[in-house]
């Protein structure tokens, strides 16, 4: 049995089997907490391929993926970046919020996303061509980043996208009934929950409710928490810090799962 | 004699007025929860059941209906008005305060519940208003164990106090309907009151500018009343209380009441909440400030000349769902004869701080490896040197430098010059002037950063004018003109602000610059003096919005508006804006967001 559970939600697994056969690199944009890290695991478990991520920040250099001397007590001596090792070895690299990482950084993917399959690697003189079995597949959130940042067009324009969100409620329903071992009738609640908030996003709370969260939830729930105690710190809590918006969001959590001491007689 | 015996009747009355209300008022007054105080959750609650994001919370006014009173009900007065909720297309309207129950947490629940009824309920008319809140109520219990909670002892509770109520029990059998109209229930959703609302559109071809509806101090009644408008504007009208003969330096005739008494009345808003109904009169009423206001003007100098007949520009009707094709005309204008100036003395200190701050900053500069000399020695290089196999064929190259590099930006600054700005701060202190500062001190940061911008302003007369001023376009040089430009900016009209946004909106659009921004300063919600106001007002900015993120283009608004949260969190998104609590501190706030949005 698969280590990942995955539930797919529309033809994104036949896609990205196809991408991986054609050696086409794939593009993920999607919320947080939807799925994406765990559908390129689940992914690089069904194709027999190991994933090397790496999470993207502002300082990340090109030396940070594809590798750098390094210094022993025998002298200098070169390291392959997690980049470099998938290309070499194959395997599929995931840039995980590509969007945050320096944009010339990002440039360095441009010969590996393209028909070349190569990674020049300037500091030793290497231009390495892509094992047959390496993918390039990067993600990112285009609700989570500095209203001027984005993606370089000529960058976009070198991979398949695929667009995540956050799983159709039935969908959802059993990924939580799996994961956290809840019943039908808990988590039928806590994807009603979700779907309300889901509402507010951007307007009220920049980031909506992620599968994730409701899954902690969940498990708190099997745990024999409370199940409103349960929702006001996995998911409550997590969303906002404004008094005006946690009090609503308790107050839909009490609608579900009404506390006896809501409402007096 | 006759002063016990009053006072004697004082105290009977006294106790019997206490006795009445005992019987019959059954408010908990210790328990009564205000909308005011709970609004903005209630708000956020209304987004979280899937209302509407346009549409507005607003305070009903009271009904009145014709119910089946008990005697003493009817001794006292009381049983014939009620505050009911009710919505239309802009809002929902809502009790101001309730105090059914004994508890504040079932009385504010009572808000809630009823936002939930309104978002799921829609076109209630007298005919319909049993079955649509019947099933509404069937399907808010069914879903949420906490409304059923809710409703079991809410409407338990007014069976029990209440029993023209009694027919809330009887719903499911659909019987006893007629019951229905006699006593409200305070729980449900009421169709919207007939308004005789003769909203006409005065045809009067000069509208006096100067008349800006939020400047009026009675608009902040923030409640629904019935209106009715009225023609006054006939001059024979009225009991002349003066003798003609002693007004000797009136030349022209004016358009005024004399029997109007034209101070304002403080309590006025007190008297309003009072009234049943509110009749709107159409002459110019406020003469006194309207004088004031011509006489404060100083002889203007400067002309603005108009470039060209202007252009039109579609607008978003969104009752209709669709644009009306070149319905709105743009006025492009620059000022002319303007005396060139120096930064003004008041503003150096500040400009001389932030550009100290900017010269701190290392966001404007650019980290350069490889460099055979520079700043500082970059390990990484010479570590790679030493490691590398050919050493003789290897560039020596092991510094690093920061260098200053001008970032590719383009940033079109648009400030609402409406006449709402020429109100005050301070006392001395108008946001005019505030926006004047905040131009300037932000234009000698731009300067700083050497970020291409254009500065613009606009105001508006309905759909016909859309001023729309140049105080320094893409490719005019920042320098005392513009300085001058910006001095003489002056509060007028209107704020439609989808047509200057999507004007704003085509000039970037040029720029070649990979990031364009669009910075927009306001003080107030979108409003024009014809239907352009409240949700028409705010639909097409959400539009012209839209349209301008399609363009590639960033739009962010920076607002003094402390109301103004609710609208723009709809309109730019929650990190597309920014307000400022302190409008003095614009300018430096200014500069400060625009460096966090551009970094």
């Amino acid at each position: 049995m698969s280590k990942n559970y995955y539930l797919p939600q529309s033809n994104e697994v036949e896609l990205f089997k196809t991408a991986a056969q054609m050696n086409l690199p794939v593009l993920i944009k999607g919320p947080t907490g939807c799925g994406k890290t765990r559908f390129i695991e689940s992914m690089g478990e069904e194709l027999g391929r190991d994933v090397y991520t790496v999470v993207c920040h502002d300082d990340l250099s090109a030396a940070d993926l594809i590798g750098r001397h390094l210094i022993d007590e025998n002298g200098t001596y070169w390291q392959d970046g997690p980049l470099t090792k998938a290309v070499r070895n194959g395997g599929i690299c995931y840039l995980d919020e590509i969007i945050e990482a320096r944009k010339d950084t990002t440039v360095v993917l441009h010969s590996l996303a393209d028909y070349r399959r190569v990674l020049s690697i300037d500091r030793t003189g290497e231009t390495i061509e892509a094992h047959p079995d390496f993918m390039l597949v990067v993600s990112y959130n285009p609700g989570y980043q500095n209203v001027l940042k984005g993606m370089k067009p000529s960058t976009k324009q070198r991979f398949i996208s695929l667009s995540f969100d956050y799983p159709k409620s039935e969908i959802e329903k059993e990924i939580i009934k799996k994961e956290s071992g809840v019943d039908e009738d808990i988590a039928q609640k806590l994807v009603d929950i979700a779907k309300e908030v889901r509402q507010l996003t951007d307007v009220d709370i920049q980031e909506a409710v992620s599968t994730r969260l409701l899954i902690y939830a969940g498990k708190l729930i099997t745990k024999d928490f409370d199940p409103y105690q349960a929702c006001m710190h996995s998911i409550v809590e997590s969303l906002s810090d404004e008094d005006e918006v946690l009090k609503v969001l308790e107050k839909l959590v009490s609608l579900y799962f009404p506390r006896s001491s809501n409402v007096k007689k | 004699m006759l002063h016990y015996y009053l006072e004697f009747e004082e105290s009977i009355g006294k106790v019997w007025d206490k006795y009445l209300n005992k019987k019959v008022y059954k408010f908990h007054e210790n328990e009564r929860v205000y909308f005011a105080d709970i609004s903005k959750s209630l708000k956020i609650f209304h987004h979280l059941m899937g209302g509407e994001k346009g549409k507005d919370l607003q305070i009903t006014d009271k009904r009145y209906l014709n119910t089946s009173r008990t005697f003493l009900q009817k001794i006292a007065f009381l049983g014939k008005e009620f505050h009911l909720a009710w919505q239309d297309e802009d809002s929902i309207y809502l009790p101001a305060s309730s105090a059914y129950f004994p508890t504040k947490e079932l009385n504010e629940m009572l808000y809630y519940w009823l936002i939930a009824m309104a978002t799921r309920v829609n076109n209630i008319t007298d005919e319909n208003i049993i079955d649509k809140n019947h099933a509404t109520e069937l399907y808010l219990i069914n879903k949420y164990d906490g409304f059923k909670q809710f409703y079991n002892i809410a409407s338990e509770y007014l069976i029990d106090k209440y029993e023209q109520l009694s027919f809330i029990k009887s719903l499911d059998n659909q019987t006893d309907k007629d019951l229905v109209n006699d006593y409200p229930n305070p729980m449900w959703i009421y169709p919207s009151p007939l308004t005789i609302n003769k909203t006409k559109k005065t045809d009067d071809e000069e509208q006096d500018p100067t008349r800006e509806e939020s400047q009026d101090k009675t608009d902040t009644l923030n409640m629904k009343k019935q209106a009715n408008q009225t023609d006054d504007k006939h001059e024979t009208d009225g009991f002349l209380a003066f003798l003609p003969e002693s007004l000797m330096s009136i030349f022209e005739q004016v358009n005024v009441d004399r029997c109007e008494d034209d101070t304002f009345d403080e309590d006025a808003l007190y008297h309003a909440e009072d009234l049943d109904e509110i009749t709107i009169g159409q002459k110019q009423a406020n003469l006194s400030s309207r004088i004031k206001m011509d006489l404060e003007l100083k002889p203007d100098t400067t002309v603005k000349y108009p470039l060209g007949k202007g252009h039109f520009i579609d607008e978003w009707d969104y009752l209709k769902g669709e644009y009306l094709i070149n319905f709105v005309r743009i006025l492009p204008q620059v000022p002319m004869n303007v005396i060139p100036i120096e930064l003004p003395e008041r503003l150096k200190k500040t400009v001389r701080k932030i550009q100290q701050e900017l010269d701190l900053l290392e966001l404007d500069r650019v980290k350069n490896d490889n460099l055979p000399y520079g700043d500082e020695i970059n390990i990484d290089t010479w570590i790679e040197y030493c490691g590398h196999q050919n050493k003789s064929m290897h560039h020596q190259k092991f510094y690093t430098t920061f260098e200053k590099k001008t970032r590719d930006m383009a940033t079109l600054i648009l400030a609402d010059v409406s006449l709402s700005t020429e109100g005050g701060i301070t006392q001395e202190v108008r946001i005019i002037d505030v926006i004047k500062d905040s131009l300037t001190v932000f234009s000698e940061a731009l300067e700083k950063l050497q970020d291409k911008f254009a500065i613009y302003t606009f105001s508006s007369l309905q759909n016909k004018k859309v001023y729309f001023s140049i105080i320094k376009n893409f490719k005019d040089k920042y320098n005392d003109l513009i300085r001058g430009r910006i001095d003489t900016i002056k509060p007028e009209y209107y704020t439609r602000m989808g047509a200057a946004i999507r004007e704003s909106a085509k000039i970037l659009d040029k720029q070649q610059s990979v990031n364009k921004l669009l910075l927009i300063i306001s003080d107030g919600k979108p409003n024009d003096e014809d239907r352009y106001d409240g949700r028409y007002g705010i639909e097409d900015t959400k539009k012209a919005l839209e349209e301008v993120k399609k363009k590639g283009i960033t739009p962010f608004c920076i607002t003094v508006d402390l109301d103004a949260k609710e609208y723009l969190g709809y309109l730019f998104g929650r990190n597309g804006y920014a307000v400022v609590r302190d409008g003095q501190k614009l300018p430096k706030v200014l500069t400060e967001v625009y460096i966090n949005l551009t970094k």
